[in-house]
């Protein structure tokens, strides 16, 4: 017997019965969500830009490849200066990459993006510093809504992310910047 | 997690694998050579300057630096090295979705995904108490798990894996290991309901005091003991614990953990497998306080020889409990003539 064999027979002998799946009802702040977003993406170090859009971050983006910085930008209407490698490893030392955003979760920050939006899927990861483009229409209150708005097909991939990589795991010191990006700022559209 | 529970390393090794643990915590141990004392922060029993002197023998940081934020951005740019030069990466899974394949796997760090999505290969291990029906018992979960962990409003990363990269292969590894076995009891079944956010050690009074590697199983803490006392041959895991029931209120998932760690100790005692004194002893002193005219004499027993019999002759009595306490002060008379006298 395969041990996947032994596992599903084992399984159909348990002392436990079957448990329908409860339904999920639980009420939703509604009042003020970008407002409720923008505190959450404070708490967990990331910045919310609400002006500017595009044109604002195109600036941004200019003023830093002048001073040198890698950047490589997947979002429509705005241009970096580095193309999208064939190797993922290529993207090692690019400063600021900038993706779009498909859902904001205003409880706690989370941002959905998929690969449809990221290139290589460690793009988000790999760069020193995150740039996210997202509609304010996408912001949705909490959790149990974001994640029937996110779509994941099959082989794909998609993620919420919160905030920069962070780590306390010496001391329980609050450091900002482990293996992720450094910085998180988002752009709303 | 997983892979250590399974000694996944040590056997990868032995085909002359190199293996990096890539989480921070993790890394700082397995340069240590120990063994984690905390799910969700391994290496909590390490003081910064313990990491910083480690870090200068191992990963060449300046001697005498104990800064945490020096410290996690030098082993970010070492990490950094290993992430791009490896051939395969293994995550652990947060939860895995029955109705879509998909797994979802939670770090701050980022490691998991920086890790799965360089190289070609990408295993995903896990338990087969991680299947969860579908997403909208993944977004409870997630919603769950930070806030229980860390007070935190969600992990940094909660990635969702359907299929490998373009070019890529992913592999799901799920393991059973004794699980199929709990389930056949209803109440250890309930240790399987855990998320491993970390609460019930937070809150456990004995982990608090003694520390992750005391309980000698790779899970410290209460549910550490839930999943761990079966394996314990020394047969006294499931009695470090007060029963003081801090864990089980303050899980999330709501495993019954006091109730799971008595029910380990009656496992045990039906088993024979008591330690010697409390198979023999305790069953005496069991009839002894369930009888009322034995109990009330021998307590007043007990309360004559406080009051005149010296320190010396009464202290042997008391065994370990007595070395480092003074004995207790008799009352003039039991509890129950106390009452008596003043309440009726
Ligand atoms: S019941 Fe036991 S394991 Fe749980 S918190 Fe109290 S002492 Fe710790
Ligand atoms: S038993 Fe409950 S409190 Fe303890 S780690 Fe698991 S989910 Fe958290």
């Amino acid at each position: 017997m395969s041990s996947k064999q032994a596992i599903l027979q084992a399984l159909s002998t348990t002392a436990l019965s079957d448990n329908a799946m409860p339904v999920i009802n639980i009420p939703a702040r509604l009042d003020d969500l970008l407002s409720q977003f923008e505190t959450s993406l404070n708490t967990v170090t990331a910045t919310l830009h609400r002006d500017g859009g595009l044109t604002g971050l195109q600036a941004e983006i200019d003023k830093l490849s002048s001073e040198g910085k890698q950047i490589i930008s997947l979002v429509d209407g705005v241009t970096g200066n580095r193309e999208v490698p064939a190797d993922p490893h290529e993207l090692h030392d690019i400063d600021y990459a900038i993706i779009k955003g498909h859902v904001g979760v205003a409880e706690n920050g989370c941002i959905w993006v998929n690969n449809e939006s990221v290139g290589h899927r460690v793009t988000p990861f790999i760069c020193e510093n995150l740039l996210i483009v997202l509609a304010a229409e996408d912001v949705c209150a909490n959790m149990h809504i974001a994640v029937q708005k996110v779509e994941i097909a099959s082989g794909q991939f998609g993620t919420f992310i919160s905030g920069p990589s962070k780590t306390a795991d010496i001391e329980q010191s609050l450091v900002v910047g482990a293996h992720g990006a450094c910085s998180l700022n988002v752009y709303l559209v | 997690m997983l892979t250590e529970e399974c000694h996944m390393n040590p056997y990868l090794e032995s085909f002359g694998i190199e293996v990096i643990d890539t989480d921070l915590g993790e890394r700082i141990i397995q340069l240590a050579g120990q063994p984690p004392s905390h799910i969700v922060v391994p290496a909590i029993h390490l003081k910064k300057e313990e990491v910083g002197d480690l870090f200068h023998e191992k990963i060449g940081t300046e001697a005498g630096a104990s800064d945490p934020t020096y410290l996690t951005r030098a082993a970010r740019v070492h990490l950094r090295e290993q992430f791009l030069s490896a051939d395969a990466a293994m995550t652990g899974v947060n939860m895995a979705i029955a109705d879509k394949g998909a797994v979802v796997v939670c770090t701050n760090e980022g490691n998991a995904d920086m890790g799965a999505n360089l190289p070609k290969l990408q295993l995903h291990s896990m338990g087969i108490d991680k299947v969860v029906p579908n997403i909208d018992a993944a977004g409870l979960l997630l919603r769950m798990l930070a806030r229980n962990a860390t007070g935190q409003l969600s992990t940094t990363y909660s990635s969702f894996y359907r299929g490998p990269k373009e070019d890529g292969e992913m592999h799901i590894i799920i393991v059973d290991n004794g699980r199929t076995k709990m389930m056949q009891d209803k109440i250890l079944a309930e240790s399987l309901k855990c998320i491993r956010c970390g609460g019930c050690l937070n809150t456990c009074p004995v982990y608090r005091r003694s520390g992750g590697h005391s309980y000698n199983y790779t899970i410290p803490g209460p549910i550490g003991i839930a999943v761990g006392a079966q394996r314990d041959d020394t047969n006294s895991l499931a009695w470090a614990c007060t029963l003081c029931c801090s864990c089980s209120f303050v899980c999330p998932t709501k495993v019954p953990l006091a109730k799971i760690i008595a029910h380990h100790r009656r496992i045990k005692a039906e088993n024979h497998q008591l330690p010697y004194g409390k198979e023999k002893y305790m069953p005496l002193v069991g009839k002894l306080m369930g009888n009322e005219t034995l109990f009330n004499c021998s307590m007043s027993i007990a309360r004559t020889s406080l009051k005149y019999l010296p320190n010396s002759l009464l202290k042997p009595f008391a065994g370990a409990w007595g070395k480092y306490r003074e004995l207790p002060v008799a009352p003039n008379s039991s509890f129950e003539t106390w009452y008596k006298k003043h309440r009726s």
